[in-house]
C-alpha cells in the first residue's frame, strides 16, 4: 500500500533536501564544525605553530585565577546597565513617534540612521567628540555647566560610561522600531474602554501600554544581554590596549587578544565556551522568569 | 521532461557546491592554489635542479637560471609597497626564470594571517618576522637555517652587514641572539632623540650633544624647563620634551626588564629610579605632557606642530619630518647622571625563509637580494625609510646625504654602539610586556610611586613571562 506513494514521496524528499542543503551545509561547515573544534581545543594548548597538546582542565584553572578574566567579565556586566536605560529612552521615542503627524517618517528615519551606520566610523567620530580637551561633548559641558567635563576615554572610571553612551546612541533607534511595532499592535479598543472608565493618560500607559508591550520588553532584554556580552568593535577601536587599567576590555575583547595576539587558541576557546555557557544560563533564567511577567495574547 | 528536471536538480546542487567552495577559498586567501598547481606542473624538474646545484656549488652563483616560483609576504604602507614592488620587478628582470608573488597584508593583521597560513601548511616562502614573533617562529621550527647558504653563497658579504642587524636573527636551538643565522635584516631602526632647533634658538640654549654621555638627564630637565611655555590662559602650550623613552632611561641607569636568563628584574632600585625620572618629567617637573594631555593630542602631533622641543624619532619618520616648517636635528639620548651612560633601542625586522619551502636556494636568493642589494638599499635610504644595512654604504653616501638630520652619525652610533634590541626580543610573547605597560599607567599618573609599583608588579610579570616562554 505504501509502495504507491514512494515515487512521489521520494521526489518530494529529494527536492526538500536540495532546498535545505545550502543552509544546512553552511551551518555544518561554518557553525557546527568550529563549535566542536573549539570545544576540543578548550582542553588543549595550541599556538597554531606547534602541534596541540592535551592539557585537561588547565585552561579553566588558569582562567579562574586570571585577573584580566575577572576584570573583563566585570566590565562586560557593567555595560549591561545600558540596557534598561536604552529601553526607557527608546520607549519614550517610540511613543513620541507613534503619532499621526506629517513628516513623522522622516523623524523615524533620523533616529534609525545610527543603527545602520558602520560601527568603525561611528566609533572614530565618538573618539573625537569625547576628546578631553577639544571634544564637542566637553565643550558643551563647559558652555552649559561651566565646568570641565570628564576625561571620557582616558579615565578608568569613565571609559565604560562612554561606551554605554555610544551604545545608546547607536542602539535606541533599532529598539524604537520594535516598540513602535508593538505600540501599533495594541488595539485601540483597550484605550477607548479605559477612557470611558475615566482612566488618565498615565493610567492608560501604566495598565495598558506597558503590560501589552511586555513581549517586546522581553525580546529587547534577551537580545540586549546577548549583544552586550558579545560587544567588541567599539573597544577594539577606542581602547586598543584594553583602555586605562584594562577598564575598557570586554570578555570578547579578551578572547580576541588571547587568540589573535598571543595565539593561545586553546585558552581562548575555553574562555569562549565559558562565555557561551554563561549566556545560555542567563537566557534560560530569563525564559523561566518571563512566565511571570510577559503577557501573551 | 525528466532531463529538464534533472538539469534543475544539478543546477541546485552546483549552486550549493559553489556557495560552499566560495566560502572555503576566501578563507584560504584566494589564488594561492593556482600558483601551487603551476609550481607543481611545470617546475618540478627545475626545482630538483636548483636544489642539486645549490648543494654542490660552493661560493658560486649556481642555479641562477633555474626556474622557481616564490611567495613573498610582508606588510607596509603605500611607500613600502611601491618600493618592494619595484625591487621585485627588478629581481624578476634579472632572473627571468624566477617568479615572485608579493602579498601585502595590513600590519595589524599580519601575524594573524601568517600564523593561519602556517597552521594550514601554506607558509609563504619568504616573509617578514621580527621581535618576539621571530623568537616564537624560530623556536617552533618554522624557519630555515640560512647559515649553510650564507657561508657558501657569493651573494652576501657578511662582514659588510651591521653585526647588530645579523645577530638579531641568530638562534642556537634554545636562545636567540647567538648561533646560526635564521633571517636577514630588512632594516635596522635606531630610536633617536630629535629636537626642534628653532625652539632651542628662541630660548637661547645650546643644542643637545650628538655624542653619547655628554648631555645628561639633569641637563635635559634644566633645558626643558626653559623650553616649556604656558599660554595666557595658564595652560602649557609648548613642552620641553615628550614621549621620553622608558627603555632608554632604564637601560642608561643600569636596569633592565629581564636578566636575559628568564628572570624579571624590574624590582631593582636602578629600574625604579629611572621609571620615576620619566614619570616626574610630567608629574614634578611639568616639562612633558601628562597622560591626559597625551590623550587629547599625542606627542607626535604636538612635535609636528612645533609645540615640543625634544621628541624621539626613528629613521622612518624622516619623510614626514622633512616637510616640517622648522629646523630640527637628532642628538644622543641623554645619559643617566648615575652611570654616565646612555642607551636606546634598535629595532629590526627580518626576512626569513620557511623551512618547508620548495625552493630554498631561491628563497634565500630573494631574501638576500631584498636585504642587501645595493640598489634597493640606496633607494630605501633616499626615500627616508631606513638606514642602509650595508656598512660601507651607511658610512659613505648615507652620511653625506644632503637632507635632515645633519647629525646622521647618531644613527650609526646607536647601531654600532649603544643601541639594544627592543625589550620584546627577550621573549617569545609580549603578553607580560603588554601587561607591564598597561599597569604602568598608575606610575605615569602619579597614583603610585615607581618603587612601589615595580615591587608589586614583579611577581605578576614573572608568572606571565614564564607561561609564555616555557
Amino acid at each position: 500500500m505504501k509502495n504507491t506513494k514512494v515515487g512521489y514521496r521520494r521526489k518530494e524528499m529529494i527536492w526538500s533536501l536540495i532546498f535545505v542543503m545550502p543552509p544546512v551545509l553552511g551551518f555544518l561547515i561554518f557553525g557546527l564544525a568550529p563549535l566542536l573544534t573549539s570545544f576540543g581545543l578548550s582542553f588543549m594548548s595550541w599556538d597554531m605553530l606547534t602541534p596541540s597538546k592535551f592539557v585537561g582542565a588547565d585552561n579553566f584553572n588558569y582562567m579562574f585565577n586570571d585577573e584580566k578574566f575577572y576584570k573583563s567579565l566585570y566590565n562586560t556586566f557593567f555595560l549591561l546597565l545600558g540596557i534598561p536605560v536604552g529601553m526607557v529612552i527608546s520607549m519614550i521615542l517610540a511613543i513620541m513617534m507613534n503619532r499621526k503627524l506629517s513628516g513623522i517618517s522622516i523623524f523615524r528615519t533620523i533616529y534609525y540612521i545610527p543603527v545602520i551606520s558602520p560601527i568603525i566610523a561611528v566609533s572614530l567620530l565618538w573618539q573625537w567628540m569625547l576628546n578631553y580637551d577639544y571634544g564637542l561633548v566637553n565643550e558643551f559641558i563647559w558652555k552649559i555647566f561651566g565646568t570641565q567635563g570628564p576625561n571620557w576615554l582616558g579615565d578608568p572610571n569613565w571609559v565604560k560610561p562612554s561606551f554605554i553612551i555610544m551604545g545608546l546612541w547607536g542602539g535606541v533607534g533599532g529598539t524604537m522600531v520594535l516598540y513602535l511595532a508593538g505600540l501599533q499592535g495594541i488595539s485601540s479598543t483597550y484605550y477607548e474602554a479605559a477612557e470611558v472608565d475615566g482612566a488618565t493618560r498615565w493610567h492608560q500607559f501604566k495598565h495598558i501600554t506597558l503590560p501589552l508591550l511586555s513581549p517586546i520588553h522581553f525580546y529587547v532584554v534577551v537580545m540586549g544581554i546577548i549583544g552586550t556580552f558579545q560587544s567588541f568593535s567599539q573597544m577594539y577601536i577606542l581602547a586598543a590596549d584594553g583602555g586605562p587599567e584594562y577598564s575598557g576590555a570586554t570578555i570578547v575583547y579578551y578572547i580576541f587578544q588571547e587568540a589573535f595576539k598571543y595565539f593561545n587558541m586553546g585558552y581562548a576557546s575555553s574562555v569562549a565556551w565559558v562565555l557561551g555557557i554563561l549566556i545560555f544560563i542567563i537566557t534560560l533564567v530569563q525564559f523561566r522568569l518571563s512566565k511571570r511577567w510577559v503577557y501573551q495574547d | 521532461m525528466a532531463t529538464w528536471k534533472n538539469g534543475k536538480v544539478w543546477m541546485a546542487a552546483m549552486l550549493c557546491l559553489i556557495i560552499v567552495l566560495a566560502g572555503c577559498s576566501s578563507n584560504n586567501g584566494g589564488s594561492k592554489e593556482n600558483t601551487n598547481n603551476s609550481k607543481n606542473n611545470s617546475n618540478a624538474a627545475a626545482e630538483q635542479d636548483s636544489t642539486n646545484t645549490g648543494a654542490t656549488n660552493a661560493a658560486t652563483d649556481g642555479g641562477a637560471d633555474a626556474k622557481s616560483s616564490i611567495e613573498f609576504m610582508g606588510w607596509g604602507g603605500d611607500t613600502e609597497k611601491a618600493v618592494f614592488q619595484k625591487l621585485i620587478d627588478a629581481y624578476m628582470k634579472k632572473y627571468p626564470n624566477k617568479k615572485v608573488k608579493y602579498t601585502v597584508v595590513p600590519s595589524a593583521e599580519y601575524y594573524q594571517k601568517l600564523d593561519t597560513l602556517i597552521a594550514a601548511k601554506k607558509t609563504p616562502d619568504v616573509f617578514y618576522a621580527g621581535g618576539a614573533n621571530f623568537n616564537k617562529l624560530v623556536a617552533s621550527g618554522v624557519l630555515k637555517n640560512l647559515q649553510p647558504m650564507l657561508d657558501s653563497s657569493s651573494l652576501v658579504d657578511q662582514t659588510n652587514v651591521w653585526p647588530a642587524g645579523l645577530d638579531r636573527y641568530r638562534f642556537d636551538g634554545t636562545t636567540t641572539g647567538q648561533g646560526d643565522i635564521y633571517g636577514l635584516p630588512k632594516d635596522v631602526g635606531p630610536w633617536t632623540f630629535a629636537y626642534n632647533k628653532d625652539l632651542f634658538d628662541k630660548a637661547g640654549l645650546p643644542y643637545p650633544s650628538a655624542k653619547a654621555g655628554e648631555y645628561t638627564w639633569d641637563d635635559m630637565i634644566a633645558d626643558a624647563k626653559k623650553l616649556t611655555v604656558a599660554n595666557d590662559r595658564g595652560k602649557i602650550d609648548t613642552f620641553g620634551v615628550a614621549g621620553y623613552s622608558t627603555e632608554s632611561a632604564v637601560w642608561a641607569n643600569g636596569g633592565d626588564w629581564t636578566d636575559g636568563k628568564g628572570t624579571i628584574t624590574i624590582d631593582t632600585p636602578e629600574f625604579a629610579q629611572a621609571m620615576q625620572f620619566v614619570a616626574d618629567l610630567s608629574l614634578v617637573n611639568k616639562v612633558s605632557p601628562s597622560p591626559d594631555d597625551e590623550k587629547a593630542q599625542n606627542g607626535y602631533a604636538r612635535f609636528v606642530a612645533g609645540k615640543i622641543a625634544m621628541f624621539p624619532m626613528g629613521p622612518w619618520d624622516q619623510p614626514g619630518f622633512w616637510d616640517l616648517p622648522f629646523n630640527w636635528d637628532i642628538a644622543a639620548w641623554p645619559a643617566s647622571p648615575n652611570t654616565g651612560k646612555t642607551a636606546t633601542w634598535l629595532g629590526s625586522l627580518g626576512f626569513v625563509v620557511s623551512d618547508k619551502t620548495e625552493f630554498p636556494d631561491d628563497a634565500f636568493r630573494l631574501a638576500a637580494y631584498l636585504s642587501l642589494d645595493q640598489e634597493s638599499q640606496k633607494q630605501n635610504y633616499e626615500l627616508g625609510q631606513a638606514v642602509p644595512n650595508l656598512i660601507d654604504m651607511a658610512k659613505g653616501e648615507f652620511l653625506q646625504m644632503d637632507k635632515k638630520p645633519e647629525n646622521r652619525q647618531v644613527f650609526l652610533d646607536i647601531i654600532s654602539d649603544y643601541g639594544r634590541p627592543p625589550i620584546e626580543n627577550s621573549s617569545k610573547n609580549t603578553k607580560w610586556l603588554d601587561t607591564f605597560w598597561q599597569d604602568a599607567s598608575v606610575v605615569w599618573n602619579g597614583k603610585q610611586s615607581a618603587a612601589e609599583f615595580v615591587k608589586a608588579e614583579q611577581p605578576k610579570l614573572q608568572k606571565l613571562y614564564d607561561e609564555s616562554n616555557k
